[in-house]
């Protein structure tokens, strides 16, 4: 270990690790078995390895993603360890085709979005930075479309659902959003032509039109 | 290995910046992999000594590990919970969904366990897109065609003509479970899919949601995993072991529970393996852009059991991983960067290739590059430039609208992508075989099935941008549908690890060692032993 090496705390862990590591990193390189709170390793799009930092000198605790954070002098660090929430918000998106009835179906589904006591837990639990409370009300008043804008680079991390003291679940009703609207509204010409060209048989592949000899 | 310094680099790059001029190239493509790919110039391919494929070549790394002894013994599992399930879908990513989406839509009870959390995959971490031939100018006779030969004609035509003709309906199906699609104009009903070139390609073919697709497809896939009544998920379940009959077909899995620390023996009607692929072996000593699972837990299992490979020796190096700084080598930019018209410049400011031929032979190029002195430096690490400034000079605004990844990705390397090009290098990227399937996904082993990256025989030696996200859904939902037939069945009589008696017996009569165990199930520096972590005392052989 390097004299460069920066010390912190990991899941009660005592690490030492270079500083440009990031906190999954220095996880490993401490030699903890690392079976979870992990995924993509630095892309950070996953979600897996989110956890609470709390810096030095800091009596703020922030929420970030392991893999993309680097470590610094006395950072402490928990994982947000294997969050299962229940399902309280279940539906079924092939049910819903009737695009009149989205906001019913999403108030039906997330009856909880319109107690939002904008308290902003939410928005600081949010390791991407997403305006997700301002979500939530876009959703409530029924501007779909901004709802959907807001949750466009959502991982679904759950720090949001984890954190909303009403049980929202702002990700999942952004994610709903989304979802329906795709389902409901997109329906791309030429992609519709060439089905009906595959379905009623004019359209096929020959695979006798290329030669066999490996190139 | 020399390179060209940073600052010397940096000044030549932007002396030519906006007209780079491209080098004239007399090397054939052949002679360019065979002289500089990874395949090629890494670690020797050699002979598999037992299995059902002995004699074929294999990469060395990958022989090694898919000759081990199993994991586990008889004894470690008596007495473990037993489940019974119609389907038992091994893998969470995208392959693993849509096929326990597909299963259980028609009806059959699916168990999808997985070694992390339903979702992490390397289906999240795709970025560029997914090919489906929609455009008028463009056909799946097309596609078929420029897939086969990107892969050097060695993939199984049939498989490759299922993937191009599927690739239209997948996208709907996908669009059905909401996920969204960049249309051009922003006119949804009616309006016109974007589409991008992938390098190889003859249409422009590739269909995306930002540079993040997905990312999209993933969340959207996990919702609908997680809402469905028939599907029970299994987060942190690796399969250890597959459970084998009494006529050497697949009866389901030995799972081994992190958070119970203990085995459960799932028993299925049909077993759907889709467990990615190996990137995290890191193969010649590569960095790599896979996801920490993908550490080929299934082809190990599979290959165990009976079922045949094939190209065992081709893995893709994608020609642009993170070279600086050392912390995120490995960690990609998107081909949609190339797609959109980035250029590679060596430390001469010199162009060296088209940026837009197949993956296997730019990533060949820009390791000629480095080989050969053309490289760029930086505090101890070799690449090349992707010229991102010029692309954005191009396509004003891109970063914003577009390439939103590779905006995130320039921040963490700590440059302005505005002004500084990347520095990159190739990383270990995808397995082009794995196990020989049908068009169904089955395996040659009975009552196994095998779909995604674990699978060989579509892209044949060279996987097409775009291709991997096709297959995976287009398989996926195959083998969901095939397999979801047996739901009537009876189960067979006996299910257990009776096989491994034989592969130890093979293993012995090869003189491999029987103290070698795999699979690996987490990365080296995972620093996870089953044997302490299951408390299940010393093995036999040692």
């Amino acid at each position: 270990m390097s004299d460069d090496n920066v010390s912190l705390v990991i899941d009660g862990r005592a690490v030492s690790a270079p500083p440009t590591a990031s906190i999954i990193q220095a996880f490993s390189l401490s030699g903890g078995a690392l079976v979870s709170n992990v995924g993509c390793m630095g892309q950070g799009v996953c979600g897996s390895c989110r956890c609470m930092v709390r810096r030095d000198g800091s009596r703020d605790v922030t929420m970030e993603l392991g893999c993309e954070t680097p470590v610094e002098a006395g950072m402490q660090v928990a994982f947000v360890s294997y969050f299962q929430p229940k399902r309280p918000h279940v539906y079924d998106l092939e049910a819903l085709t009737d695009s009149w009835q989205i906001l019913d179906a999403m108030d039906e589904t997330f009856p909880q979005a319109k107690s939002c006591r904008h308290c902003g837990g939410c928005d600081r639990a949010c390791p991407r930075g997403l305006d997700v409370q301002k979500g939530v009300e876009y959703a409530v008043l029924g501007d779909v479309q901004a709802a959907r804008e807001v949750f466009t680079e959502c991982i679904m991390c759950n720090l949001c659902t984890l954190a909303c003291p009403e049980r929202i679940r702002p990700n999942h009703l952004g994610l709903f959003i989304r979802r329906a609207l795709a389902a409901l509204t997109l329906r791309p010409q030429e992609l519709m032509r060439r089905l009906r060209q595959i379905e009623n048989g004019t359209l096929t592949v020959d695979t006798s039109t290329v030669d066999d000899t490996r190139s | 290995m020399t390179a060209i310094p940073y600052a010397e680099a940096l000044d030549r790059y932007r002396a030519n910046a906006g007209g780079f001029p491209l080098r004239p190239d007399d090397a054939t493509i052949a002679e360019l992999i065979a002289a500089y790919h990874p395949d090629s110039t890494g670690g020797k391919a050699i002979p598999l000594k037992i299995g059902v494929n002995a004699g074929m070549l294999c990469q060395p790394q990958v022989a090694a590990l898919l000759q081990t002894n199993a994991l586990i013994e008889d004894v470690d599992i008596a007495g473990a919970e037993i489940l019974n399930t119609d389907i038992l879908v091994i893998g969470g990513g995208g392959a693993g969904a849509a096929a326990a989406l597909t299963a259980a839509g028609e009806g059959a009870r699916v168990i999808l366990a997985t070694k992390l959390l339903l979702g992490d995959s390397n289906t999240v971490m795709a970025e560029g897109g997914i090919q489906a031939a929609v455009g008028d100018d463009d056909s799946p006779q097309r596609h078929f065609e420029d897939t086969f030969k990107a892969g050097h004609r060695a993939a199984d035509k049939e498989l490759v003509a299922q993937l191009a003709l599927d690739g239209p309906d997948v996208i709907r199906w996908l669009i059905k479970l909401g996920m969204s699609f960049d249309v051009v104009g922003h006119r949804p009903f009616g309006g016109t899919l974007k589409r991008k070139t992938p390098g190889g390609a003859t249409a422009p073919r590739i269909l995306s949601y930002r540079d993040f697709t997905g990312l999209e497809m993933m969340r959207v896939l996990r919702e609908a995993v997680g809402l469905h009544r028939g599907i029970q998920v299994m987060d942190r379940s690796p399969a250890v072991e597959l459970l084998s009959d009494e006529r050497g077909g697949c009866a389901g899995a030995v799972v081994y529970s992190l958070e119970h620390h203990r085995f459960v023996l799932v028993r299925a009607r049909r077993t759907i393996l889709a467990t990615g692929g190996s990137g995290r072996l890191h193969l010649n000593g590569f960095p790599t852009s896979n996801h920490y699972g993908a550490t080929a837990d299934g082809l190990v299992l599979a290959y165990r059991m009976g079922a045949k490979l094939r190209e065992m020796d081709s893995f893709q190096y994608h020609p642009t991983g993170i070279a600086h700084p050392a912390h995120l080598a490995g960690g990609l930019v998107s081909e949609a960067a190339r797609s959109e018209g980035a250029k590679l410049v060596n430390g001469l400011g010199e162009r060296f290739i088209d940026e837009l031929k197949p993956r296997d032979v730019v990533a060949s190029a820009i390791l000629r590059e480095i080989q050969e002195g053309r490289g760029v430096s930086r505090d101890g690490q070799t690449g090349v430039f992707l010229d991102v400034p010029g692309l954005v000079a191009a396509k004003p605004g891109i970063l914003e609208t577009t390439l939103i990844s590779l905006a995130h990705l320039a921040k963490k390397c700590r440059i302005d992508p505005t002004a500084e090009p990347l520095l990159v290098t190739p990383t270990l990227h995808y397995q082009n075989g794995g196990v020989a399937i049908d068009t169904h996904g089955q395996s040659s082993v009975p009552g196994l099935f095998c779909v995604g990256e674990i699978s060989g025989g579509i892209h044949g030696r060279n996987r097409m941008m775009g291709n991997a996200l096709l297959d995976i859904i287009s398989f996926g939902r195959r083998a969901g549908a095939h397999a979801a037939e047996a739901r009537a069945e009876a189960y067979s009589s006996r299910a257990g690890i009776g096989h491994i008696h034989d592969w130890q017996r093979q293993l012995t009569l090869a003189d491999l060692p029987l103290d070698a165990r795999g699979p690996h199930v987490f990365p080296d520096y995972g620093n996870f032993d089953l044997v302490a972590d299951a408390g299940i005392g010393p093995r036999a052989a040692e």
